[in-house]
């Protein structure tokens, strides 16, 4: 049995007409096939020369004819079941099934001078057991949830940060790749008998640097899923008008896609937007702007029609640096553009400012977010029940009254959300209860998540074969002078 | 005889949480006809009423519930109390309340949560219901010879009702026999302290063990 995610049962959000969808998709092939895209491996070329690529060597460039294109978009699933190492925690990606997902932090915020430090290995682990134990969180993500933590360095932070989201939680969880790291998290996933999503990101403008192609190739033949990611960033490293984004940032995906089609025809994969216009004040992307609204909409619709899963990932961060309104404003709104106009994934729980910093009373507080957006999208039943119209009869006019009848207890709990530290008292009850607001009671579920929760153990075989992949990382990095 | 005496009172238990009150006034009449104890009867009610209650408070039931359970409790209650009567028994109880919404206030969930868990507690309840004129509490007071008068208005506008209230038993003489208690969306503590009321409290729970501080039980 998987995780039911949040099915939506009405037409998605279409931001673009028929009309736009295909001029921005033939602008994808003239882009493929006419300015090309650099893939920075001699292995990756010859690859697409053997498949009638026009390939320059030299230039590391490769354009691709459409007919191709065509053809791998046609062969990658629409949909696909992902595994995990307890069946619970299975996916279906595709269809009409909206999911959410962790988003990490280099490090992690404290909550009284909202300052970031880096975390310990207790806070990771801690911060890992609060996203298992969450109802609306169905994925984690890579560097789950802080891209390293004590005094690991940072070659062995990937390998480590997927040895403790198999050990903490048996939620999915993607992984990123450097110095051939995806060796060892791939043996992971065997170890563990469960799947690991592989990434492939972009160096946008059109570009995708060896190590990314590297960790595609391992992935797509070890028979595991792959999230395909553009990076772009709308008048830096992609034109800075959201349609001309568009072309690129979809154009490097299906880009990557021929190349994992070409591996492994049939490798389940998801194209994922990690787009953000350029925050011309300083420097940084421009998170939680409407920009990203404008693209995931336009990007989802997409690929929709090139029937291919997506997800959002520019939702995760903000540029608050606290737990606040704006940056409740600057999830929220994407994520709910997101989930209206299709994405299959959102990256959410747990992002506090940039992929600066990640907490798990974030992650608590979002997962009501993302209640109440998953609600939403699963519509309205319109039924002889929901309709009720012999108990609209019964009751009448005044003093008629629905509160104490079997068909509110039966419905009113299904037909809302209600979230799980947010504040809903009345005033004297809340100044009685200690003038609680929800981040109080968000940091209180976290104790108490602490308290309770326990993920799903490895077994020890497969603890110790966990260990063991861990240090032979670390022996091989040592031989490579990388320690 | 003992097994059946046990399913009536299972069916009564039964039709409380289950929110049932057809179910209880059946099991009620049937309890009557076999000559069950109608304390006992009640009592097997009031423990299981007081587990809703306890489920309400920690926030692992709802207001549906509290109150689907109050009704169920409601379909049996006049029939074993009218067989009490019969037989000249009285029910121990914490107290005696009067209960009600003020008039010109027709919104009855907040009293129904407070009577409902009053009720839980062991107080024995005269609920007047919505729209109550200060008259008629005054009457109902004196009549039951109250120990507690709880009465709700949710509007500003029919908050100051309750002060008509407290008027119309000083009238009567029964103020000093009587505590009162105010709630409503709108009551403060200082509006309640500034008519003369004994007592106030934000939440359903925390009125009921109001109650008991207030009577010493």
């Amino acid at each position: 049995m998987s995780l039911k995610g949040f099915r939506r049962i009405f037409k998605p959000l279409e931001i673009l007409s028929d009309e736009q969808v295909e001029d921005i998709k033939r602008g994808v092939l003239a882009v493929l096939q006419n300015t090309g895209m650099r893939f920075e491996s001699e292995m990756a070329l010859k690859l697409f020369q053997k498949h009638e690529c026009m390939v320059d060597f030299d230039a590391m460039k490769v354009r691709f004819p459409p007919g191709l294109v065509e053809e791998c978009l046609r062969k990658t699933p629409s949909s696909f079941y992902f595994k995990s190492r307890n069946p619970a925690h299975d996916l279906i990606v595709g269809g009409n099934t909206t999911y959410f997902c962790a988003f990490p932090g280099m490090n992690t915020v404290e909550l009284d001078t909202w300052e970031p430090r880096r975390a310990t290995r207790q806070e990771n682990r801690e911060a890992l057991i609060v996203l298992d134990a969450l109802d609306n969180l169905h994925f984690l993500t890579p560097y789950t949830p802080y891209f390293g933590f004590d005094d690991i360095p940072p070659v062995l932070s990937i390998p480590e940060s997927a040895a403790a989201k198999i050990r903490y939680s048996t939620k999915l969880q993607f992984s990123g790749y450097q110095k051939d790291c995806e060796v060892y998290t791939i043996e992971m996933a065997r170890v563990a008998d469960t799947e690991i999503q592989g990434m492939m990101e972009s160096s946008p403008p059109l570009t995708y640097y060896g190590d990314a192609v590297m960790s595609a190739y391992r992935f797509a033949n070890a028979g595991l899923p792959l999230h395909i990611t553009s990076g772009a960033v709308m008048g830096g490293t992609s034109p800075a008008t959201v349609a001309g984004t568009l072309v690129t940032s979809v154009a490097e995906i299906v880009g990557g896609i021929v190349f994992t089609q070409l591996v492994k025809p049939g490798t389940r994969v998801v194209a994922n937007a990690f787009v953000f216009p350029q925050n011309m004040m300083t420097g940084v992307p421009f998170f939680g702007s409407v920009g990203i609204s404008l693209h995931e909409a336009a990007f989802n619709q997409i690929w929709r029609s090139y029937n291919i899963p997506v997800q959002s990932s520019a939702i995760g961060p903000t540029n608050s640096k606290g737990i606040d309104y704006q940056n409740c404003y600057e999830k929220a709104i994407p994520a709910l553009v997101a989930a209206l106009s299709g994405a299959h994934i959102i990256q959410f729980h747990g992002g506090v400012y940039g992929e600066i910093t990640h907490h798990p009373v974030q992650s608590i507080m979002d997962d009501d977010v993302a209640g109440v957006i998953g609600r939403l999208i699963e519509g309205i039943d319109v039924s002889d029940q929901t309709l009720a119209l012999d108990l609209i009869n019964e009751i009448g006019p005044i003093p008629g009254f629905y509160l104490n009848t079997a068909h509110t207890r039966a419905w009113w709990k299904k037909e809302q959300f209600v979230p799980k530290v947010a504040d809903l008292l009345p005033y004297g009850q809340w100044q009685k209860e200690g003038k609680k607001t929800a981040l109080d009671r968000a940091k209180e579920r976290m104790n108490e998540i602490l308290q309770t929760h326990r993920p799903v153990a490895l077994s020890d075989e497969q603890e110790k074969e966990i260990q063991r992949i861990i240090d032979k990382a670390q022996s091989d990095y040592a031989k490579k002078g990388l320690l | 005889m003992a097994e059946e005496k046990k399913d009536i009172l299972d069916n009564l238990k039964k039709a409380v949480f289950e929110y049932d009150r057809q179910l209880a006034a059946r099991s009620a009449v049937e309890a009557v006809e076999k000559g069950i104890d109608p304390i006992e009867a009640m009592n097997v009610m009031t423990a299981a009423i007081r587990e809703i209650g306890q489920a309400f408070g920690k926030g692992e039931l709802w207001l549906p519930e509290l109150v689907g359970a109050s009704d169920a409790m409601q379909g049996a209650t006049p029939i074993l109390e009218e067989e009490m009567e019969r037989k000249g028994r009285h029910r121990e109880s914490l107290g005696m309340v009067v209960a009600g919404t003020v008039f010109g206030d027709i919104h009855s969930i907040g009293k129904t949560m407070v009577t409902t868990l009053l009720t839980a507690a062991g107080f024995h309840i005269e609920d007047l219901g919505i729209n109550v004129k200060a008259e008629e509490f005054s009457a109902a007071v004196k009549k039951h010879d109250a120990d507690l008068l709880v009465m709700s208005a949710l509007m500003t506008t029919t908050m100051t009702e309750q002060e008509k209230v407290i008027e119309a038993l000083n009238k009567e003489g029964t103020r000093e026999k009587v505590k009162v208690m105010v709630g409503g969306a709108a009551v403060t503590d200082e509006f309640a302290e500034s008519i003369g009321a004994d007592g106030y409290d934000p939440t359903a729970p925390g009125a009921a063990e109001l109650a008991r501080r207030l009577l010493a039980v």
